[in-house]
């Protein structure tokens, strides 16, 4: 499967965000997008996520593409546990046993049946992460995922990633060199077009 | 049900003290005055209920007017419910109901109770005006509650495709829930007053409405008080067991899904 981007130009008023950015993705591949604040990387997965519209360009993908995210915030369910988190996305995909059994690979088993309001933020971006992994999905697509993770858990983190993205295509953002080769993916450069 | 009795607010010493104040001053105040037509104590009002409680005129008035002014406050709440959600789903329908609410909101409840009176007669007519006063409360809460719907929430669930039911049971309930429950709080307790104060013009038989009018003819004030007392009670009453019903429907929105096979 294939996701090819042509031409996407994106501009907010006077501020152009995106300029004729062309990207080809194939599934089994992991990338990363690295580039300076402000450069419009959220933009471009919220385009991707059909979030925001684009001025101009192509977008070419299969018809039925499942998409999950990970957010630049967690946009979890706060009065629910991250069980309920997750079981909201898998749908019958994965039972209360597998969702419990996958949860615990990134978080204590204690915090599983309580709610996300009173998790700590690492905890509620694991579930995020956890939440977007699990999903059904083709793309998945994630804003800076390692934010506010120390590195252990950051080094969990990537493990679990690699292990449950086989065979979609995978983009994700990141500040970090290390995240792109720990991770083994293809780097991608967005140019800074910001201008008015 | 030891939910519910939880949920009743434990009462500090100083907030008795305060109601013993007060009581100990409408009954010197009675007896200051010593006129039984123009005020009388809370020891004569607890007598006139005594009088009352065992007369099955008493327990039929209650049931009669309970029974009606619910009936309305159900319509209203279930209408104001549907209405709402409609309104925020569709703007043109906000913009279309908008001069209605605010006519129900304004008109004097004497008026629509005149004007009930003429349409419909004194049967119904608690039902008629306990719903023409809910239904625009319950309207304004449940549209500000879906309002209040976190948009970063509804844009997650159409990233992930999440059904409409979920996206009703764990994004829009939660935001919906806590304004529900304080229409309902003001609701439940204008629905009563507006009721009764409509069964004291139309004068419906066998309710508290027509009681009260009673009391006022012959001059008992101490029953008019007695009935004025049993009025807050069961107000009171509906209004706790309606909202311990409505968070337990909140509880188990949060609870159920961990068995839920989908």
């Amino acid at each position: 499967m294939q996701l090819i981007l042509h031409n996407i130009s994106k501009s907010f008023g006077d501020l152009k965000v995106l300029s004729h950015f062309s990207l080809a993705m194939e599934s089994g591949h992991i990338y990363g997008l690295m580039s300076p604040s402000g450069a419009g990387k959220t933009t471009l997965l919220k385009i991707l996520m059909g979030l925001e519209s684009f001025d101009s360009g192509s977008i070419e993908k299969p018809d039925a593409l499942r998409i999950s995210a990970v957010f630049q915030e967690d946009r979890l369910c706060e009065d629910f546990t991250p069980v309920e988190n997750v079981r909201m996305v898998v749908g019958k995909s994965l039972t209360e046993q597998q969702v419990q059994a996958q949860l615990c690979r990134l978080l204590p088993p204690e915090s599983l049946k309580r709610p996300v309001s009173t998790l700590s933020g690492g905890m509620k971006r694991r579930t995020a992460i956890c939440r977007a992994l699990l999903a059904p999905s083709d793309l998945l697509l994630m804003d800076e995922p390692f934010t506010g993770l120390d590195d252990e858990t950051r080094h969990n983190v990537i493990l679990y990633i690699l292990e449950k993205t086989a065979g979609k295509i995978t983009l994700l953002t990141t500040h970090q060199q290390q995240d792109i080769h720990a991770l083994n993916a293809r780097l991608i450069h967005l140019p800074v077009t910001g201008s008015h | 049900m030891n939910r519910f009795f939880k949920n009743i607010p434990q009462v500090p010493w100083y907030r008795v003290a305060v109601i013993a104040f007060w009581l100990l001053a409408w009954q010197l105040l009675a007896q200051l005055i010593h006129n039984h037509i123009v005020l009388v104590g809370p020891w004569e009002t607890l007598e006139a209920l005594g009088q009352l409680i065992p007369s099955s005129d008493f327990w039929l008035s209650i049931a009669h007017s309970f029974q009606k002014i619910s009936l309305g406050f159900l319509i209203a709440f279930l209408s104001g419910i549907i209405l709402g959600s409609g309104a925020y789903r569709f703007p043109w329908l906000q913009e279309f109901l908008e001069p209605v609410m605010v006519l129900m909101r304004s008109i004097p409840v004497a008026s629509f109770v005149i004007l009930a009176l003429i349409w419909i007669g004194s049967g119904n007519l608690a039902v008629l005006i306990s719903f023409i006063v809910v239904l625009p409360m319950i309207y304004v809460n449940t549209l500000s509650g879906l309002k209040s719907t976190d948009k970063k929430l509804l844009e997650m669930a159409a990233v992930f495709r999440i059904p409409l039911w979920k996206k009703i049971r764990f994004i829009y309930l939660p935001a919906l829930l806590p304004f529900l429950m304080n229409g309902c709080r003001m609701a439940l307790g204008m629905s009563w007053k507006s009721g009764v104060a409509a069964e004291v013009i139309g004068l419906p038989s066998v309710s508290v409405g027509e009681r009260l009018y009673m009391s006022k003819i012959y001059l008992e004030t101490a029953d008019l008080f007695a009935w004025t007392f049993t009025i807050i009670i069961v107000s009171t009453l509906s209004e706790h067991i309606f909202l311990f019903l409505l968070s337990r429907l909140q509880r188990k929105g949060k609870t159920n899904h961990a068995t839920d096979p989908s």
